[in-house]
């Protein structure tokens, strides 16, 4: 028997837990005392001993045959996927590979991947899931702000007076969040929370403004407008620390309580009662996740959060900020290691910091501009001729899988590692076996910006292998420095390259986690940030307009339930959580659903321009008249077959949240 | 028997014990108490009760009950094995469960692993001389002081330990060490137990079985509930729960597996139809107090809430606390 201290593979909450092990196998999970999780876990966590020992597990790499998939041993696959890659670069230069990461990989993988990419395929075509979730966030918030991330850490809301969640169900997907926000509120905190679905926050929530889905903006604004004509601005913050002030404000003048009440289905006093409750506050925090981002319009959804938190003075304080959610164990860190096309580690800009990685790795590295994820699909077969995807399903969690599906086929070389067989593995052309978050050493960076240790409690099976060890073979092959005996040296090579990371060490983290930027060795750490002032000078306003919306019959907004995780390939291999969401639900208001003859469990058939899905009818007074909702995390009701293709301009993130679709009942 | 022990030669008798049994015991990992093999390092054995209960030993979360291997269409099968394990530390609170799911999984037909684990396992109870702020096992009837279920029992006296054999085992376990034993009395160790026992009593004296049966139908389990996220904490760290689900992993070759199952989730209800009796946390949180407290009862002759406090400490949203009784 033994216990082993690690952080959860899930959400981006980073809980601390013990893993209990018997004879290699995990046999219990418990919560470990320490912040953020302080000893509580949800139904995942605690069912974490579920999938890790599944026989399913990949085990050996599998290299194709023909349209079989065969063993292979490790030398062979990684020879084979170098030649083929330099085979790829030869015939159509650099640009024409990429590298896909993964957010449940560690920060050591992630940096050694994008090491992979840059220096040793010479691509800037490397990206990760964030471009699928907080794209926005980094865009709107490393522009306005300086720092593309969570502002305060979560035991802050602790503090807060007034916390206004949107486009977020806390409880069920960031248990740790709801869990500070449930206790600010039994000592007297007041919660606003604006969702077109009447969430379990919302249910205990001092103010829920149900709106239509997509009008955050006009929402937003009109709070903003309220706050500023009742004078709860904070001038002497506005005055000191930002820009942009009253371009902004003139023009908000038009969203009107009235005029929003129109646009948003909100009464113009619920709105009115949440910006006096907003703006009176001391300290008043926004909580926001994949409702604000997921939108064609991300960037300035999240620049609205912004421009309220900034007029209030809400930042920079205890109980203050913006909290923008991640939703991966390591989508934070995947960022902060420059899994992205413009960055290196730390959000060093490839264009300003190209010769200090040449400098260090002793490389010649590429000015090309890179392709963000979905540029990167939409290019596959074309421009894009060999793709390593690292711990992603694709095929089910981009938008419009058909094209995906095509994009993935058309490739020359597709190579996917993950720990086990997914819908993408099946497309690969070498699928590596990889170790789980319970048979490595490493870390990860929560959505506060902590960074955690992860440790080994049980050893990978058959011959599957840490990916920073595949990834550091690799570029062993093509000749990149690559002396690494352990993940820490890793993170010291990581920590000499990134200000930001610069005072991290797994030593240091064996006595807990450490909030970036920590610049030094004997920097304590930045729990929050802006205390004394912003890293870009003068924090910036950009006003921003609510979009006109297609006025469809049915809305489907798409999200994930609390008892599975994604694309299930880890959730729906634990029996229990199987057994409580066996198969897809889709969301429905009992007035639609009556008018159209439906009752709950009856089949439909959801169609959107893209494609169409079978699911199941749930009746449910939770989403209002006209809204259906359903988790995407089923490959028998693919809900991605629906979605489209259509980006944010800024932050390139596909509009994933909601679609347009006619419903009808399977035996119409 | 009853002798004395000196603290610093508790390890030396551990480890003579350690030529039969695998030590399981409370130890600090990263500053928190965890049941783990012992080997010979620091014990935590005046922290709070570690959150595994020591009952999951006998009937772990997730276990493998056989492998299957298939071969030309025949199958053969795997039984793990099971080893001899002593358990140090366990309290009166978690033996009172133990004895309890004694009951419930050795009746007819006993479950085979769980009495293979039980009979192979020795246990050194200690007894709580510094209860937490969330025990109330004296309301219970289940402690601070153990009188059954163990082989050995340790009292924690201050600089020594007051030592006393439960069963043959105990009296073989106590031999081997037998030179570093001082015979004892237990005059010090009742003057404790009756400071804990008062301690825990009056940090809650309304409290009492009767009481929280009583109160059942009263509370407001609706508004109760409003912030239960159904995680089923309570009942995976609850000593007393031990339903289960059985699944079969992998085709053709594979294991049966046997985990934890919670009564707090509302797939445990549902029914084959779809239809869910239970389908709002309350009814189930209701119905879970009901089981503890009343179904157990008549099922058992033992209360199924032994006043661990564990419930609490991993309440999500704070709402298995015995003030709801009140």
């Amino acid at each position: 028997m033994d216990a082993i201290e690690t952080t959860c593979v899930y959400c981006g909450c980073g809980c601390g837990l013990y893993l209990h092990v018997e004879n290699n196998r995990i046999i219990a999970v418990t919560p470990s005392m320490k912040p953020p999780a302080s000893g509580r876990l949800c139904a995942k966590g605690w069912l974490l001993h579920g999938f890790v020992n599944h026989p399913e597990r990949l085990r050996e790499p599998l290299i194709r045959r023909g349209d079989r998939h065969v063993q292979t041993s490790w030398s062979e696959a990684l020879s084979f996927i170098a030649s083929s890659f330099a085979e790829i670069k030869r015939d159509y230069g650099p640009d024409a590979l990429a590298v896909l990461t993964s957010a449940k990989a560690t920060n050591e993988e992630n940096y050694l991947l994008m090491k992979l990419c840059r220096a040793a395929l010479g691509s800037n075509n490397i990206d990760n899931v964030a471009r699928l979730c907080h794209a926005p966030t980094l865009f709107a918030l490393g522009s306005s702000l300086g720092s593309g991330s969570m502002t305060n850490p979560i035991e802050s809301l602790l503090y807060s007076d007034v916390i206004m969640i949107t486009g977020s169900n806390t409880t069920e997907q960031h248990p740790a969040v709801a869990l500070h926000i449930m206790e600010a509120r039994r000592n007297g905190a007041r919660i606003i929370v604006m969702d077109p679905r009447r969430t379990q926050m919302a249910e205990i929530a001092d103010l829920h403004l149900q709106m239509r889905p997509g009008t955050d903006i006009a929402l937003l604004n009109a709070i903003l407008n309220i706050v500023i004509q009742e004078g709860m601005i904070d001038e002497e913050f506005i005055r000191s620390r930002t820009e942009g002030f009253d371009d902004i404000r003139d023009r908000l003048a038009e969203y009107t309580p009235e005029v929003v009440e129109r646009i948003c289905d909100v009464p113009a006093e619920l709105i009115r009662d949440a910006a006096v409750m907003y703006g009176g506050a001391e300290a008043a925090a926004i909580v926001y996740a994949m409702g604000i981002t997921q939108h064609a319009h991300g960037t300035d959804n999240v620049q609205a959060i912004v421009n309220l938190a900034l007029a209030t003075g809400n930042l920079g304080r205890d109980g203050s900020g913006i909290y923008p959610l991640r939703g991966h164990q390591n989508v934070q860190g995947a960022c902060d290691m420059g899994a992205l096309p413009d960055y290196y580690t730390g959000y060093q800009r490839v264009s300003e910091f190209r010769e200090k990685f040449e400098d260090a790795w002793n490389v010649e590295l590429p000015v090309s501009r890179g392709r963000s994820a979905i540029e990167i699909m939409s290019s596959a077969g074309s421009d894009i001729r060999g793709l390593y995807i690292s711990g992603e399903n694709p095929a089910l969690s981009y938008p419009d899988s058909s094209r995906i599906r095509e994009a993935l086929e058309s490739l020359d070389l597709l190579v996917v590692s993950d720990i086990f067989p997914t819908e993408t593995t099946r497309m690969a052309d070498v699928i590596l076996p990889v170790a789980s978050f319970a048979e490595k050493y490493g870390t990860v960076t929560s959505t506060e910006r902590k960074v955690q240790l992860i440790r080994k409690a049980i050893d990978p099976p058959g011959s599957a292998l840490p990916e920073w060890v595949v990834a550091a073979r690799l570029l062993e092959i093509f000749g990149v420095s690559s002396d690494y005996n352990s993940s820490a040296d890793v993170m010291r090579e990581i920590a000499a390259l990134t200000p930001s990371y610069g005072g991290i060490s797994h030593e240091r983290l064996e006595r807990g986690g450490i909030h970036w930027p920590c610049p030094t060795q004997e920097h304590p750490g930045t729990p929050v940030l802006y205390r004394d002032g912003f890293l870009r000078g003068r924090a910036v306003f950009r006003h921003v307009d609510q979009r006109s919306l297609d006025d469809e019959r049915f809305t489907l907004i798409i999200g994930r339930s609390q008892y599975h995780f994604h694309t299930g390939s880890m959730t729906r291999r634990v029996s229990i959580l199987e057994r409580e969401l066996p198969e897809a639900f889709v969301d429905m208001n009992p007035k639609d659903a009556a008018a159209l003859g439906i009752r709950n469990g009856t089949g439909l058939i959801l169609e959107s321009e893209r494609g169409t899905i079978r699911a199941r009818a749930r009746l449910s007074d939770g989403v209002r008249e006209g809204i259906l909702f359903m988790p995407f995390h089923f490959r028998e009701s693919p809900a991605n077959l629906l979605t489209k293709w259509q980006l944010d301009q800024f932050s390139k993130i596909p509009a994933l949240k909601m679609v347009s679709v006619s419903i009808r009942r399977e035996d119409a | 028997m009853m002798f004395f022990l000196e603290k610093k030669d508790l390890p030396e008798l551990l480890r003579r014990a350690g030529a039969f049994f695998e030590i399981i015991a409370p130890v600090p990992i990263n500053g928190e108490p965890q049941l783990v093999s012992w080997k010979g390092g620091d014990l935590a054995l005046s922290s709070p009760n570690p959150l595994m209960p020591p009952t999951r030993l006998f009937l772990p979360p997730r276990e493998t009950l056989f492998a299957y291997l298939q071969e030309s269409g025949l199958y053969t099968f795997e039984v793990p094995e099971v080893g001899n394990r002593l358990i140090v530390g366990v309290r009166p609170c978690d033996l009172q469960a133990l004895s309890m799911l004694d009951r419930i999984m050795l009746s007819d037909p006993a479950d085979e692993l769980y009495s293979k684990r039980r009979r192979s396992t020795a246990i050194i109870a200690l007894n709580c001389t510094e209860p937490s702020d969330s025990c109330f096992c004296a309301q219970m009837g289940a402690g601070p002081e153990a009188d059954e279920g163990f082989d050995l029992l340790l009292t924690d006296l201050g600089e020594r330990y007051l030592l006393e054999t439960g069963s043959p085992a105990g009296i073989m376990l106590a031999n081997l060490s037998e030179e570093l034993l001082e015979r004892g009395d237990d005059a010090e160790k009742r003057r404790l137990m009756r400071e804990s026992r008062e301690r825990i009593m009056s940090a809650r004296p309304w409290l009492s079985q009767d009481r929280m049966r009583s109160r059942l139908r009263e509370i407001d389990w609706r508004s109760l509930s409003k912030e239960c996220i159904s995680c089923g904490g309570c009942s995976f760290v609850c000593p007393t729960c031990h339903c289960f689900t059985i699944a079969d992993l992998g085709l053709p070759d594979g294991e049966r597996i046997r985990c934890a199952d919670s009564c707090i989730l509302s797939g445990f209800h549902r029914m084959a139809s779809g239809a869910n009796p239970k389908a709002r946390p309350e009814e189930r949180l209701l119905s879970w107090y009901m089981e503890k407290l009343e179904h157990m009862l008549i099922r058992t002759g033992m209360p199924g809430c032994v006043g661990c406090g564990r419930c609490d400490r991993v309440c999500f949203s704070g709402l298995h606390r015995t003030d709801i009784f009140r």
